[in-house]
């Protein structure tokens, strides 16, 4: 794909997000739609940073624990220290990817499944963290939080102050898909850049990587902190559209739900989480329907999906990133 | 003090066949069976039907059990993961498979055995009180059982024609292979065996603590923080890792509780401080 | 001579096992020198000591006047001892000119945000790394294949590849771990020549090598392990009549080790 074909996909995929869907839910009245978009948009930017840590070799499924403290960082800082929202976003995914560097520099030398199942610990142990601290209010969580307030530069409000709309849920679709935007955009040109192709050293042949003088090690912890860091925005975008967090607003069922979804898109291509996000949750949502068949139904087309497509949904597109065959 | 001991005893003996499964699936196929808790929580409820409902010999049911998993591993084996791991390019894609027959299992059970609690009658009455230890005389049982299930796996690994074809293939696929091992159905079996277990520690439990729908993924977890300390892939590993856990929750149970969730906060990190310093658990085999 | 590299009283130890006992041995600069010795001998634990992928039980490994054993092996790759190895020499899923390009990292001097963002002195680097690379690529004949992908190669040009990107890094000296493992004769001439050619850019080479003909042919100097002890270090001409040695290989044919 050219860059200007890719350009244009990108205006293309925008507007469809931005005014398309919009206008579909207004003529049809299903104003719900808003937040099962808006949440399958911040859970596919979760689901980009367990990508991100496959893309190095590594099975993770403890992302729940970064958003949990995402989520919380978030709303100790807006509702005990008065900071603006929109600065807790940035600030909880830093927090999260220096957490993830203290806990990474000891884990990531492990591999396959001792690593995975490390990282499912970790997620037990955030939400026992939660429960445990002074500062998270425990098991009652922490509620009330305020709707986020607004953002001007130079005297022009950029973003309006959420209380004052009277659609609040429109506001946080539109901010979670910008978000997204920004996250996938950012995350193809990462694969796509030196810092991909080291990624990938790693992923395909450690030692080599670090006979050639690559510090593994370093890269590692790296490829970590942007996943918990995705992790962490995520959480933080959630607490406010629910306005609350609990030690049980992320769990274990999470964190292997963002791997699915990647799993489910492909492993190979950046829009993996993406697709598979959407499809797990909206279909998920659909099945409701079905009732107490739900969960029927969802196992059997997913077991089916992966006989037919055990390499992702895309890759019906043809090779995406290089990977290595085993 | 003995009480303890005992307690964790007769967990730990539980724990490790059905880390054993878990391992042996694993070791054979670099699988991580999700659904080895929903195994187990089927073969509970196949027994609970066949003792509990239809009230034949306890013994028919466990073997009914054990039966009914070997037959749902052979067939999940050969049509699931023989086909995804033929046709995938990246090893870790059987988990998300292993994920969704988990999903399928718990779907199922919950529409045919509903979502409450199950129970059946007990398979001995009494209890053996020898002043510093008091354990009913049925946990004695199913305990001396599990530890002879588990001395019978063993012997079958070790002697049986089966057991070390298997063991051949863990060890090394492609030189099994050349040896002239037939992989495909030593994957089934193995499959076939590691399920087995699972529904058998499911239906052995079922007449002490009962049964239902939802422990399927919590048990699933236990089972893989075993394997965890123990080491995947290897039987000893299993072993010490289902014990080790037996242990550590008989002590938490009967020392921490005072203490509520900071047990397992504890228990958790230690768990993962002591994996950064021995990352493949006690004994395990290396990833990849 | 003090040489660029020495091992000094190097020994490895895995539990009771002793891979390596009490080696001592000079590197001098420009020379191809080659690590001999039957199966088992301890060839490949010393490479690993060398590039310091392994740390030593006791002794230590000398580059430049410096101590290099028990550095991080990426450090050491930096410093200028590199390592191609045995199986795996290569990234399988990635083109043969990415391989290369790749194995120019050490050389990079943008930071790895640099590179995220793309600035100037990134797009510096990766013009001089692609100029490199297709300079290495030619040399070594692989210029044909550069889009390929690596796991498509056959035998000889994965070795060649294994080299190539050995070279990217620009060592001073260089470990092949057995370069013509599974070659035939032809395959083996041209390969002899390559790893001349890798000296005569400046690179000190150290061969680990079965394939005796082709060790007496290029090597200046030789050194024979034998259960993991020294048995003899000089001249092919020196090895070949060196009574240790051939009773080392005992039971073996005459042609193997060239005698």
């Amino acid at each position: 794909m050219t860059a200007v074909a890719r350009a244009a996909g990108l205006l293309v995929l925008a507007i469809v997000l931005l005014a398309g869907v919009p206008a579909m839910i207004a003529l049809t009245g299903r104003f719900d739609l808003y937040y099962t978009f808006t949440l399958i948009s911040l859970l596919a930017i979760a689901s980009a940073g367990v990508w991100v840590t496959f893309y190095i070799g590594r099975i993770n499924i403890g992302q729940a624990a970064y958003a949990l403290i995402g989520g919380y960082v978030s709303a100790i800082l807006v509702s005990a220290y008065g900071v603006s929202f929109w600065l807790t976003v940035p600030i909880a995914g830093l927090f999260c990817a220096a957490a993830s560097v203290l806990i990474g520099l000891p884990i990531l030398r492990l591999r396959g499944v001792y690593f995975a199942m490390v990282t499912l610990v970790s997620t037990e142990v955030a939400r026992l963290l939660a429960l445990a601290l002074p500062i998270t209010g425990g098991a009652k969580g922490m509620v009330n939080l305020p709707l986020p307030g607004p953002v001007s530069v130079f005297g022009v409000t950029l973003i309006p102050d959420f209380t004052s709309l009277g659609n609040p849920r429109f506001a946080f679709y539109i901010v979670s898909v910008v978000l997204m935007f920004v996250v996938f955009i950012a995350l193809y040109r990462l694969v796509h850049s030196r810092v991909g192709n080291l990624f990938l050293s790693l992923q395909q042949n450690e030692e080599l990587a670090s006979s050639i003088g690559i510090n593994i090690a370093y890269l590692r912890v790296i490829a970590y902190a942007v996943s918990s860091f995705f992790g962490g925005v995520a959480g933080a975008m959630f607490a406010a559209i629910s306005q609350s967090v609990y030690p049980s607003s992320f769990t274990v069922a999470d964190s292997v739900n963002f791997m699915l979804n990647c799993f489910l898109g492909g492993l190979g291509y950046v829009l993996g989480p993406l697709v598979g996000t959407f499809v797990l949750r909206f279909g998920w949502d659909l099945l409701f329907e079905a009732q107490q068949y739900q969960l029927l139904i969802y196992s059997v087309v997913l077991i089916a999906l992966m006989l037919v497509l055990p390499n992702g949904l895309l890759s019906l597109f043809g090779r995406g990133r290089r990977k290595a065959a085993r | 003090m003995e009480q303890v001991i005992v307690n964790g005893l007769y967990l730990g003996a539980q724990y490790a066949l059905i880390a054993l499964g878990l391992t042996l699936i694993f070791a054979l196929m670099n699988v991580l069976n999700f659904a080895h808790g929903q195994m187990y929580v089927l073969g509970g409820f196949v027994t609970y039907t066949v003792y509990g409902q239809w009230h034949l010999p306890f013994v028919v049911a466990l073997i009914a059990s054990s039966v009914t998993l070997a037959v749902l591993g052979a067939l999940i084996e050969k049509f699931l993961f023989r086909t995804v791991i033929r046709r995938s390019t990246r090893e870790e894609s059987t988990m998300l498979l292993a994920a969704a027959i988990a999903f399928l299992f718990d779907a199922v059970i919950l529409l045919v055995f509903g979502e409450k609690q199950r129970g059946v009658p007990k398979i001995l009455d009494g209890v053996l009180n020898t002043g510093s230890v008091i354990i009913p005389y049925d946990r004695i049982l199913v305990g001396c059982l599990a530890v002879v299930f588990i001395i019978a796996f063993m012997l079958f690994m070790q002697f049986s024609r089966t057991g070390r074809a298997m063991r051949a293939l863990a060890q090394d696929r492609v030189a099994a292979q050349l040896m002239g091992i037939n992989v495909d159905r030593y994957s089934m079996i193995g499959f076939a065996v590691g399920a087995l277990l699972a529904g058998l520690v499911g239906g052995l439990l079922v007449a002490i603590t009962g049964i239902n729908s939802g422990i399927g993924g919590p048990i699933s977890i236990k089972a893989f923080m075993m394997v965890m300390i123990g080491g995947a892939g290897v039987v000893g590993g299993a072993i010490a890792g289902g014990f080790i856990l037996g242990m550590l929750e008989a002590v938490g149970l009967s020392v921490l509780h005072a203490y509520g969730d900071i047990t397992y906060l504890v228990i958790f990190a230690s768990l993962m401080v002591f994996l950064s310093i021995r990352p493949n658990g006690l004994m395990g085999k290396p990833w990849g | 001579m003090e040489g660029i590299l020495q091992a000094v009283n190097l020994t490895k130890r895995y539990g009771g096992l002793v891979a390596v006992n009490d080696v001592s041995f000079n590197v001098i600069e420009r020379e191809i020198l080659s690590v001999i010795g039957p199966n088992g001998a301890g060839k490949s634990t010393l490479f690993k000591l060398i590039a310091s992928f392994v740390r030593p039980t006791s002794g230590k490994v000398v580059f430049q006047g410096e101590r290099i054993s028990g550095r991080a092996p990426h450090l050491v790759a930096r410093i200028g001892v590199v390592r191609t190895f045995q199986e795996a020499t290569i990234f399988k899923g990635m083109s043969v000119r990415d391989n290369v390009i790749i194995a120019h990292h050490l050389r990079s001097r943008a930071n790895l945000f640099g590179f995220f963002l793309g600035t100037r002195t990134a797009r510096a680097d990766e013009a001089d790394f692609a100029r490199s690379a297709d300079d290495i690529l030619n040399f070594l004949g692989l210029s044909e294949l550069r889009d390929e992908q690596a796991s498509a190669l056959p035998q000889g040009h994965l070795r060649a590849l294994g080299i190539a990107i050995g070279l990217a890094t620009n060592p001073k000296v260089l470990l092949l771990d057995e370069p013509f493992a599974g070659m035939n004769h032809d395959e083996t001439m041209r390969a002899v020549e390559m790893v001349r050619g890798v000296r005569d850019r400046g690179v000190t080479v150290m061969l680990v090598e079965h394939d005796m003909p082709a060790v007496m042919r290029i090597s200046d100097r030789i050194v024979v392990l034998n259960f993991g002890e020294k048995i003899a270090e000089g001249t092919p001409a020196e090895i070949q009549r060196d009574e240790k040695v051939i009773e080392a290989y005992l039971g073996v044919e005459d042609e193997t080790i060239g005698v």
